[in-house]
């Protein structure tokens, strides 16, 4: 088991140099001159030069491979073009608020979508089943940006239930923070309640018509322990699974909530950066978020082996 | 399908002739032709039929009683819904009801290429690694690398390094999708490859490329179908949150995204500026998604039962 553990961690070490590899060389393989692109129109040739040297454009691709891997490895993602700032404590500043909202939606996804998915397969072929998968398709299909401004105008603007906007820090209390967060939260969730219910509920089907569950029902235990207990523990893994393609929908979903409820993280930061230009906070976004998400996917795998003990690669 | 009960040879003592079977046999009704299977899979012919009204409205966007989408009028600044102004006017004082039925354009274009581009790329990408065996370590760790980066950052990441176009929004879309059709393909090929009769193809002296053009590539169609549609909806979705983020089509192209961050700033007083396009995209992710539900039932009916 550990030594499982220890040999999935370490496998995650050329992903992550392959992630690291690929974000660098955008610069590279993009078309035209990027030092001219992000300069601006207005930007004088010296400007333009400017940038080049700050990004090493001017120099030999694996040097500055190189030097920039080295830099990343201590910590160091860059400085900002536009304000001169150290990438990662700019990131430092705004993570708190995407961390929040991220976890939330997360769990608000994951204890809403895996009973619908247990209750539609359990009825599946009654007009409940066919109600949740109604929903789970029409959550697919309508953007997150649609579904946090309709939620904002019924719940804030119209019923004036929720502030409409902005963020609250953890520290001046839960209430205030999970009141901010609430709306936003449903908003970026819905996509991953459609698919986490979708894919519970497939894989539930799968389980239900095995014998031991047979078993359980003649041996007359009740429902709620068979669907929960028996059948759900053994319905884990596709669930687990989709769990983590969920949080890379979350990442992105996140940008935009962000814009949507004006909550100042990472997402803000990243449009920031869009409408500057600014290079290096990108990278950097960029980064973190998919090293998050390789992490997830390692988390993913070290819980497939607890529910599943079968499991070992 | 009869059976004949009657026989002309003479039936031998003591050996009873078998009742007729029931009708339980006899095949069911088989519908035929276009009209047949569509009657058969409801989902696509709404589904279907919802994305051709979408597709007809983008295409004769001029002919149906709009006025130049970018034309400003600084005097009839965001007029509500009226008779009109059948979607109102945004702060510039544009036609919006003209503005999103261009926009059209923009969202079905970028679907359709990015799903095309992206599904031609995979199929490439996946034969070659499902084929090649020392190429197969090498592709898939690339894509391994490349899935770990959420597809809307990578995006992000190409279209703050080029200058905004339609083109390059499409570019970058597609290199976000590519990994995880290639893996499909990869997937389907390795379980092909494994198939009865294309070891009788080998067998039999059938060349590779000729193995792959017969017997790999018409089974890789299927589900390559309906992974295009899903495809075609997550770029539409991620073409107007690249627009809507200000990294996506150029603001002078009237994109549903496009209009969409211009009414940001004044959603609470003028919802109806965000409204009709969202109220249209979602519109057009769920046609796309509800053809894509409908093609895969109708393509595996294994996988029907599951999902």
């Amino acid at each position: 088991m550990l030594s499982y553990i220890l040999r999935r961690v370490l496998s995650t070490v050329p992903v992550m140099a392959i992630v690291a590899l690929f974000v660098f060389s955008l610069l590279y393989i993009a078309p035209g001159d990027p030092a001219a692109v992000i300069a601006g129109d207005q930007a004088s040739p010296a400007d333009v030069e400017r940038i080049r040297q700050g990004l090493g454009l001017d120099r030999p691709f694996l040097v500055q491979f190189g030097s920039w891997l080295w830099h990343i490895l201590h910590g160091d993602l860059g400085t900002s073009i536009f304000t001169n700032l150290p990438v990662s404590a700019l990131i430092a500043q705004r993570i708190e608020p995407t961390l929040s909202l991220m976890v939330l939606t997360l769990g608000l996804a994951i204890v809403i979508a895996v009973p619908l998915g247990v209750v539609a397969a359990w009825k599946a072929g009654s007009w409940v089943d066919h109600t949740i998968m109604a929903f789970a398709v029409l959550a697919f299909s309508f953007p997150v940006f649609v579904v946090g401004y309709v939620l904002a105008y019924v719940f804030a603007l119209g019923l004036e239930w929720l502030p409409v906007q902005g963020y609250t820090p953890l520290a001046e209390g839960i209430w205030p923070w999970l009141q901010n967060l609430i709306l936003p939260a449903v908003a970026l969730g819905c996509v991953d309640v459609a698919l986490i219910a979708r894919i519970t509920r497939a894989s539930m089907l799968e389980v239900l018509q095995q014998d031991y569950i047979r078993t359980a029902r003649a041996k007359g235990l009740d429902r709620r322990s068979i669907l929960f207990v028996h059948a759900l523990k053994n319905a884990a893994v596709p669930i687990v699974t989709v769990i983590g393609i969920g949080v890379a929908l979350l990442i992105g979903g996140a940008v935009v909530t962000e814009s949507v409820f004006a909550i100042p993280g990472l997402g803000r930061l990243t449009i920031d950066a869009i409408l500057r230009r600014d290079y290096p906070v990108i990278q950097g976004i960029v980064l973190l978020f998919s090293f998050l998400y390789v992490l997830v996917n390692l988390v993913v795998d070290v819980i497939y082996t607890l529910v599943d003990p079968r499991i070992r690669y | 399908m009869t059976v004949s009960t009657t026989s002309t040879v003479p039936v031998p003592p003591g050996l009873a002739i078998a009742p007729p079977l029931p009708d339980l046999l006899l095949p069911v009704k088989v519908r035929r032709g276009v009209m047949g299977f569509l009657r058969n899979h409801p989902t696509v012919a709404i589904g279907g039929g919802l994305l051709l009204c979408l597709v007809l409205v983008g295409i004769f966007a001029p002919y149906l009683w709009t006025v130049d989408p970018t034309a400003l009028a600084p005097a009839r600044r965001t007029r509500a819904p009226s008779a009109l102004y059948w979607f109102g006017t945004d702060m510039l004082g544009r036609d919006l009801y003209s503005r999103v039925l261009y926009g059209a354009r923009v969202s079905l274009t970028v679907g359709l290429s990015v799903a095309a581009l992206a599904s031609l790329a995979g199929l490439a990408i996946g034969l070659v690694s499902g084929f090649v065996r020392w190429a197969d370590g090498i592709v898939m760790r690339f894509m391994d690398g490349l899935m770990s980066i959420p597809p809307i950052l990578l995006a992000v990441a190409l279209m703050a390094l080029t200058r905004g176009s339609v083109g390059n929004v499409i570019l970058a879309i597609t290199v976000a999708e590519i990994p995880r059709v290639s893996r499909l393909v990869r997937s389907v090929v390795l379980s092909l490859r494994e198939q009865p009769y294309v070891d009788a193809a080998t067998a039999s002296g059938t060349r590779t490329p000729m193995i792959i053009l017969r017997h790999i590539l018409p089974n890789t169609l299927a589900p390559m179908l309906v992974q295009a549609t899903y495809i075609c909806a997550s770029a539409m979705i991620v073409e107007s949150i690249l627009s809507f983020i200000g990294a996506g089509t150029p603001p002078t192209i009237p994109s549903w995204g496009n209009i969409m961050a211009e009414g940001r700033a004044l959603w609470q007083v003028k919802p109806y500026i965000v409204f009709f396009p969202a109220a249209f995209l979602s519109v057009t992710v769920l046609a796309v998604n509800l053809l894509g539900d409908g093609l895969r039932d109708a393509l595996d009916p294994r996988m029907a039962k599951g999902l």
